[in-house]
């Protein structure tokens, strides 16, 4: 795939070529080297209910995608389902000569290409473009929270992996600006057997906690709770249990990472602040290309004057809490 | 082989162009597409002010299609002067400018902003979008068609392309009204308006009710279109709807088309282009065919003869 420097026309000076190139990098998350391929799938694993983790041979995504960055899926064949799908970098594959050669995704079946997806087997031929979007900012110093809602999750296990050096990312691989000391991931599901990659975040060597809104494990009640607790907030004695009491006793973090239904960011977005912690939000706008054609997939952002729409896939997916307005 | 096609005083290198707002302002498919290769970009439509457009959610996956209701979100024609068009300018792609306006003034001072640009290949009329009312007002009514034309051709200093809404009785009547008031080429077709329900909430899916469906399942429809109205104007039609193969290419340009236009495609397969493109001579070889304009119109009725290239050059 034709890199973005081909794209620029030569001989014109390189003063010219230079504000080209600022053009290009407008976009936080307009990524110059993404390529559009079709791999194919090399395994899939069954990780909760209704939820899969799939692992996808693309050398060219799998080398260069980096934590919080996605990627588009579709069937190689056919226009029903037509779009691509966004799925977060789960986590990156090597081959057996030791460089990354294929990359995982999870997911919950929700509608119609999921369902598919739910059914696709070793071989399976997919359409894939990526790595699309910012990532996450990589100052991941001190102890840094994850905070995950449902299948929001998924950015997570590489983060944590590349903020405590156990993996690096991209091509060359990159270092971080800075590691953590520690990484703490709060995890709410609806239901304990929707619960998946909790081994995988403590194999990275993340403490995990979980709640569920029905109480089938960890504490009941919503995953807020447990960040109000860990910032040290009073919670009423029917919202407090033994995880809202266990990450009580944890340092208080130095930042926040989170991904999940709106409402749910927006809580913990406003605990936040209200905390002064610097936090970031990644958003699961739905998406019709992922690359920036389409102006589908717009938040509002705010502006000096106000605020504008943005197109998530190419200023986000991660934001900066304080610049989504009305949040 | 020479790809090159001329539409009246227009002249491309290739026939396959990108749809306007489905190619963002060409940066964003930089590391998908060699821009140099393709006949034409057409950016977003472009409004006299900026525009913020409609909330979320904008778009929705129908069967082999998608409907979109973005409200020609951006940010006004100062801004594309200014911040996109000397870059859109370099990138070694013939330049149209898509435009749209509440009234025949509005298009007329967008393309007087215009005549101040050097190096533009042309102007597209959005005269077609669904989305916006006081914009798929002009192209459902021959006689406001006309006037937009003829008052923008006559200050305009580039070819003009008439871009026609599908959603009318008869398409060959505004392509006629715009043809006789003076456009280069008329374009077809926009996005037909529908929409999509969800009926367990008892709500229309699209924040703006309705939306305009494009893509795969509008391409029989698109076809029909291309294929009438190249029957019945003068000027020469650039085919535009589901486009996403070289076959598809190759049934516009044989319907009638001189050109045509890749939408949705580049949403799922930004690459679509670039392999059009390396498949497109030995489609035309196929046919006989050593230039483009020997294939377009040539499609045989049983009763009628096959009709000659209609381009007079
Ligand atoms: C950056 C990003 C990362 C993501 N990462 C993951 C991930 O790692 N794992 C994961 O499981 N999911 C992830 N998602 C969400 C995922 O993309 C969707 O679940 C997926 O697109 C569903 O596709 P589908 O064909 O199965 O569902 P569809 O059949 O397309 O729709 C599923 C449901 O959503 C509704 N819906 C569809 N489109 C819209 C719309 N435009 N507006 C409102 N409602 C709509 C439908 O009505 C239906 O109820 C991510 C999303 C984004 C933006
Ligand atoms: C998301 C989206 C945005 C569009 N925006 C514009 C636009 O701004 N101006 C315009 O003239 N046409 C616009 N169109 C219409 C396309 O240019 C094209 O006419 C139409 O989609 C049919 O072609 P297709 O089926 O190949 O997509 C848009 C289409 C889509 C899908
Ligand atoms: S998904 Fe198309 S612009 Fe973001």
């Amino acid at each position: 795939m034709r890199s973005m420097s081909e794209n620029l026309p030569t001989g014109s000076g390189s003063v010219a070529d230079d504000s080209l190139a600022a053009w290009f990098s407008e976009l936080p998350g307009l990524v110059c080297d993404a390529t559009w391929a079709v791999g194919h799938v090399v395994e899939r694993e069954r990780m909760a209910r209704e939820t899969y983790r799939l692992r996808i041979e693309c050398p060219a995504i799998a080398a260069r995608i980096l934590p919080g960055q996605f990627v588009m899926l579709r069937p190689a064949e056919g226009t029903d389902p037509l779009l691509g799908r966004p799925f977060a970098l789960f986590d990156v594959a090597d081959g057996p000569d030791g460089t990354a050669r294929q990359f995982d995704i999870g997911f919950v079946v929700v509608g119609k290409l999921t369902r598919r997806m739910s059914r696709w087997e070793p071989g399976c031929p997919v359409a894939v473009w990526g790595p699309l979007g910012n990532g996450f900012p990589t100052e991941y110093q001190g102890h840094l929270v994850c905070v995950a809602g449902g299948i929001g999750q998924t950015p997570f296990l590489a983060v944590a992996r590349e903020a405590l050096g156990l993996r690096r990312y991209g091509s060359p691989p990159r270092q971080p600006a800075s590691q953590s000391r520690r990484v703490t991931v709060l995890y709410g599901v609806r239901s304990a057997e929707l619960l998946a990659g909790v081994e995988a975040f403590r194999t990275a060597g993340a403490a995990v906690f979980v709640s569920t809104d029905d109480g089938t494990q960890g504490h009941r009640g919503l995953v807020t709770d447990l960040l109000a607790a860990m910032l040290g907030q009073p919670l009423p004695a029917e919202q407090a249990s033994a995880t809202t009491e266990a990450v009580r006793n944890l340092p208080r973090p130095d930042r926040i990472l989170c991904c999940g239904p709106e409402p749910m960011m927006q809580a913990v977005a406003r605990l936040a602040n209200e905390h002064g912690i610097p936090c970031w939000l990644s958003l699961e706008t739905p998406m019709a290309c992922g690359f920036g054609a389409c102006f589908s997939c717009v938040v509002r952002v705010r502006e000096q004057d106000g605020w504008d729409y943005r197109r998530t896939c190419v200023e986000g997916p991660v934001f900066a809490a304080e610049r989504l307005a009305e949040w | 082989m020479d790809l090159s096609v001329r539409l009246n005083r227009l002249e491309l290198p290739n026939p396959i162009l990108v749809a306007s707002g489905t190619f963002g302002y060409a940066r964003e498919l930089a590391a998908f597409v060699d821009f140099k290769r393709l006949g034409g970009i057409i950016p977003k439509t472009v409004t006299a002010r900026p525009r913020k457009g409609n909330p979320a959610p904008r778009t929705i996956e129908t069967p082999s299609g998608m409907l979109n209701a973005i409200g020609l979100d951006n940010d006004g024609i100062e801004h594309f002067l200014k911040h996109h068009v000397p870059h859109l300018l370099r990138l070694g792609a013939p330049l149209i400018v898509n435009i749209a306006g509440h009234d025949a003034e509005e298009f007329v001072a967008l393309t007087e902003r215009l005549n101040d640009v050097d190096g533009l290949a042309a102007v597209e009329l959005n005269i077609s979008c669904p989305n916006v009312s006081g914009g798929t007002d002009f192209a459902t009514d021959p006689r406001l068609t006309a006037r937009v034309v003829s008052d923008v051709r006559r200050v305009s200093r580039y070819p003009i392309i008439a871009k026609l809404t599908p959603n009318v009785t008869d398409v060959t009547v505004i392509a006629r009204a715009a043809a006789e008031a003076g456009a280069d080429a008329v374009s077809l077709v926009n996005t037909f308006t529908a929409m999509a329900v969800d009926w367990r909430r008892q709500r229309p899916i699209l924040g703006n009710v309705t939306g305009g469906l494009s893509g795969p399942a509008i391409k029989p429809l698109a076809l029909r279109a291309v294929f009438a109205t190249a029957r019945s104007v003068d000027v020469p039609v650039i085919g535009i709807g589901g486009i996403s193969s070289l076959d598809d290419v190759m049934e516009f340009l044989v319907a009638g088309a001189s050109a045509v236009q890749i939408g949705t495609a580049n949403f799922y397969d930004p690459t679509v282009t670039m392999r059009i493109l390396d498949e497109l001579p030995d489609a035309l070889r196929t046919l006989g065919a050593d230039r483009v304009a020997d294939v377009v119109g040539t499609i045989q009725l049983l009763d009628r003869p096959a009709r000659p290239p209609q381009l007079a050059d």
